[in-house]
């Protein structure tokens, strides 16, 4: 048995699997964790590159939406880790679970880069006669790597896998195959 | 009149491409206009540092009303793949009526409430739960449409 097939053989994870109603629910909740926070990332990020909140300083929206994200991320990370352990087995070979676990990683490689000279040091930036380019940098730097995660994310569920065509990964994915045989084969 | 749509020529369903796309869009939309509404909650709910609910209201009202426009466009074009299965879908259907609920909602008695000014109290506290209720259940049902 492989680690991934053993890590989603545990107790629980199979519940979460092969039930109906808690696979979807934690799904959702994922994606409602992402459009509630995901716009506190998004504020952040277009403060930081001057196209929104502009009436405020980076100091007040970073601190208005810092702990904020951290308990959306938390949630989010959470919801995201019971879905991919409970189906481990058809993610470790996916591309696009690759994808969004390298930009995952890009998230923290972000951090650690921009953390000092942006995030904490807002009242150098609000105090800087013009917007200074790392803030503008942290900002689109942000948003590229959020929207990675997302595509990826969502990409997931098209993934056919090797050896099984049309065969989708997450059910979510229901709407255009049964009316086109061509795209049938790639769901 | 979606009767006599055939779906087989529809463009989104001819690439590979396309509808994910249009979902990754949508999903983009919908953060960005949820998102910015929930900002205003927090605001209405007096969890935000900084800022009253007018304030935040002023602020983020464009970037909400983008993100509807995005959502707006690409909805209906992911619905146009396969308008019969969604037109028969509960969960489609429950995620259109959350929906044209919370849009009326968000321009009605949310925005009248965040412009008001009060201190986060009482009313403000409930109109702000019943905004992420709905845009919850929005969410919700979007999702459940693959489930049902």
């Amino acid at each position: 048995m492989s680690i991934a097939e053993s890590i989603q053989s545990i107790g629980f994870l199979a519940d979460i699997r092969e039930s109906a109603l808690v696979y979807p629910v934690i799904m959702a909740t994922h994606l409602a964790c992402i459009a509630i926070f995901g716009g506190m990332i998004l504020m952040t990020d277009l403060r930081l590159l001057a196209l929104a909140m502009t009436d405020r300083t980076v100091t007040d929206v970073v601190n208005q939406f810092r702990n904020w994200k951290r308990v959306g991320f938390c949630i989010m990370v959470t919801m995201g880790i019971l879905l991919g352990a409970s189906e481990a087995a058809k993610y470790t070979p996916n591309p696009f679970f690759w994808g969004k676990m390298a930009s995952l990683i890009l998230v923290a490689a972000h951090a650690v880069i921009f953390r000092p000279m942006v995030y904490n040091n807002t009242a150098a930036i609000d105090a800087a006669p013009s917007l200074p380019g790392r803030a503008k940098l942290a900002g689109a730097l942000s948003l590229l790597i959020w929207f990675s995660i997302l595509s990826n994310g969502r990409l997931i569920g098209y993934w056919e896998g090797p050896g099984s065509p049309g065969k989708p990964i997450a059910s979510s994915v229901r709407s255009a195959p049964q009316v086109a045989a061509t795209h049938a084969q790639s769901r | 009149m979606f009767l006599a749509f055939d779906p087989t020529t529809n463009p989104i369903n001819n690439t590979e491409w396309g509808f994910p796309l249009l979902e990754i869009i949508h999903i983009t939309g919908f953060t960005l206009s949820v998102g910015t509404i929930a900002i205003v909650d927090m605001g209405l709910l007096g969890w935000g540092k900084r800022g009253t609910a007018a304030q935040l209201l002023k602020e983020t009202s464009t970037w909400t009303l983008v993100g509807l426009i995005i959502m707006l466009i690409s909805g209906p074009l992911i619905f146009s793949s396969d308008p019969n299965m969604y037109l028969g879908n509960g969960s489609f259907r429950f995620k259109m009526g959350a929906l044209l609920l919370a849009i009326i909602y968000n321009y009605t008695i949310h925005r009248k409430v965040a412009k008001s000014g009060a201190p986060p109290g009482g009313l403000s506290k409930i109109v702000g739960i019943v905004s992420l209720v709905l845009w919850v259940s929005v969410v919700f049902g979007g999702l459940f449409i693959a489930f049902v």
